[in-house]
């Protein structure tokens, strides 16, 4: 039996540790999702996003801690959690050699859908994802993002309350991913619940309702993507300096920036300040590089990287939350 | 039990789910579906759907022209023995396809998409071994023909050709599971497509399909004689010329169910479990 409160969590997982050999994917991985959240789970590679993906979609599964999809236990009930998901993967899960129209059949009715019902759902998802014209050709002529559009659409067959999306904008050109960003917020709108993982920060920013941060096998931050920008510390100002004489212009911006906040690379004539002050640090550091006369190549304000967000959220909750998501 | 009804934000509702584990009639309907899918791949793509058609033409028409001439066996025209003895062969080439198709699945997101949905997963060898039945049903055909044409001649009429057809494909299924379990034992495409193909040259030569078993080097002979390829060859020519089958057909029977089963049952499993 399964209780209400169960069912209203579309993802719960409890404590999740997975090994391959010796190395450690998981460490004890703590995630909520509830309905109709799109949720991302946001790590470098290698943070155990895909081994976290597989074993939410019944592909592995996890050496210890408790994993639910829909209220469903994912070792003791494997065909009904595969009964309500849809997994696009990292690789396109379609046959090159069949048509568009034929692969979305073909998995429909393995997904359990009768023939009409398979057919129409097929029409109707290639029309909505732009594959009309095109479902008549063999997938081997298909552009990389019509792969994608239409592996969505596969994962789509059969309606699934929630869809897993494994990084589904990687190695896509940008035009292509503004389309599968389109059709994504088009799901969200229609309450699907998601769950993608990105290595990039402001896709995460940009549409997650919620994101996890993944890293070596952690949850090291989780929250809507406010908390976790307010949490991986302030803009930073970018400076490219025209010549040799990163020492020189590291010294002329002492007096105004604290040694913590300047960071200098030699070698690319770069440096980085934290910007606390926001635009006027910016305006500040452009006033002292020209007051001694150091030339500049180029100056900008940006976030953080993913890079710099990483290493604020690891310092940031080292030693509160040693894993799992504080939530 | 009955579950929770789920009722699915999404773009359409879940209404209940499906039971558990599916059962036979899953099996059924979804390794049909699998094989339609092999076999529309085959009827929408020139190139794959050639091959198959030709290699059974090709070689009977090589074997039998450069063999003929160099031998003769008791009994009867040579031709008349080797021709079944290629039928096999043919057989024997055709079955790697089986391991090597499983195999290039498993390595595409294809195999992901297979195991995440809610189907028979042994559908996906099933399915995939009930599409080469038919390619070997339809190359059996294509040979009795070919060979009708070279001379070879059933003279056990309507039941000796349909045990011809039966032999060949049952022997090439069987092939074909050992063939899948050994293809994902291996895994990677490229040494599968060597290493299923390599062991079929000593198994197609070391048997009596092109020379009877005494006519081969002595320490080659008591191999000759287990090899399941003398027992497929053997009961081939007995259902043409009307000979004694009892013995050839239970040594065959008896491989196939091995070669089958065993393989089989692992194959299934290894599949499931794949990561």
């Amino acid at each position: 039996m399964t209780n209400a409160d169960e069912a209203e969590l579309a993802i719960e997982a409890r404590g999740v540790e997975k090994s391959f050999g010796g190395v450690q994917a998981l460490r004890g991985v703590d995630l909520t999702v509830r309905p109709g959240m799109l949720a991302a789970l946001l790590g470098p590679n290698g943070a155990g996003k895909t081994t976290l993906v597989r074993i939410l979609a019944t592909l592995l599964r996890q050496d210890c801690g408790t994993v639910r999809v829909l209220g469903r236990d994912v070792l003791a009930r494997p065909y009904a959690v595969r009964s309500v998901i849809g997994l696009t993967g990292q690789y396109a899960g379609l046959d090159e050699a069949l048509p568009g129209r034929d692969n979305l059949v073909l998995i429909g009715r393995l997904a359990g859908l009768g023939r009409r019902l398979a057919r129409q759902r097929a029409a109707d998802l290639a029309e909505r994802f732009g594959l009309a014209a095109a479902a008549g050709r063999s997938v081997r002529t298909y552009s990389c993002g019509m792969r994608r559009r239409l592996d969505l659409a596969a994962s789509l067959m059969n309606r699934p309350a929630l869809l897993i999306l494994d990084e589904p904008t990687t190695g896509l050109d940008p035009g292509s991913r503004v389309e599968l960003w389109a059709a994504l917020r088009e799901l969200r709108e229609a309450g699907t619940t998601m769950l993608l993982t990105t290595q990039y920060l402001e896709e995460a920013d940009r549409f997650a309702d919620a994101v996890h941060v993944l890293d070596h096998g952690v949850i090291i931050a989780a929250g809507t993507a406010a908390d976790l920008k307010a949490r991986a510390g302030a803009q930073v100002v970018d400076v490219l300096l025209a010549g040799q004489g990163a020492a020189a212009a590291a010294e002329a911006l002492r007096a105004s920036v604290a040694p913590s906040d300047l960071h200098v690379d030699e070698a690319s004539r770069r440096l980085t300040i934290v910007a606390r002050d926001g635009l006027t640090t910016l305006l500040t550091t452009a006033k002292l590089l020209e007051a001694d006369g150091i030339a500049v190549a180029d100056i900008v304000m940006r976030q953080p990287s993913l890079d710099e967000a990483f290493l604020a959220l690891t310092s940031g909750i080292s030693g509160t939350q040693p894993s799992g998501a504080p939530r | 039990m009955t579950d929770a009804r789920i009722t699915a934000a999404g773009p359409g509702r879940i209404v209940g789910w499906r039971s558990e584990r599916p059962g036979a009639g899953r099996l059924a309907r979804d390794s049909l579906l699998i094989a339609g899918r092999h076999l529309r791949v085959l009827r929408g793509n020139l190139g794959r759907l050639i091959y198959p058609l030709l290699q059974p033409v090709l070689i009977l028409v090589l074997f039998v022209s450069v063999l003929e001439n160099l031998a003769s066996v008791s009994g009867g025209p040579y031709r008349q023995f080797l021709i079944p003895g290629i039928m096999i062969e043919n057989v024997v080439l055709t079955a790697p396809i089986t391991g090597l198709a499983l195999v290039r699945d498993a390595d595409t997101g294809l195999a992901d998409r297979f195991r995440s949905l809610p189907m028979s997963r042994s559908a996906v060898l099933v399915g995939r071994l009930l599409s080469d039945a038919v390619v070997f049903f339809v190359q059996a055909l294509v040979m009795i023909g070919v060979s009708y044409l070279l001379g070879f001649r059933v003279h056990t009429g309507l039941p000796g050709l349909v045990g011809i057809v039966a032999v060949a494909v049952a022997f090439g299924i069987a092939l074909g599971v050992t063939c899948a379990w050994l293809a994902l034992l291996i895994r990677d495409v490229e040494t599968a497509e060597r290493a299923l193909f390599f062991p079929f040259i000593p198994l197609a030569f070391v048997s009596s399909a092109y020379a009877p078993v005494d006519r081969l080097a002595g320490w080659l002979q008591p191999l000759a004689r287990v090899n399941p390829v003398s027992s497929a060859a053997a009961v081939l020519r007995a259902l043409a010329d009307g000979g004694p089958l009892a013995a050839s057909a239970l040594q065959l029977a008896a491989w196939t169910a091995v070669l089958a089963i065993v393989p089989g049952v692992l194959a299934v499993r290894r599949w499931q479990a794949s990561p």
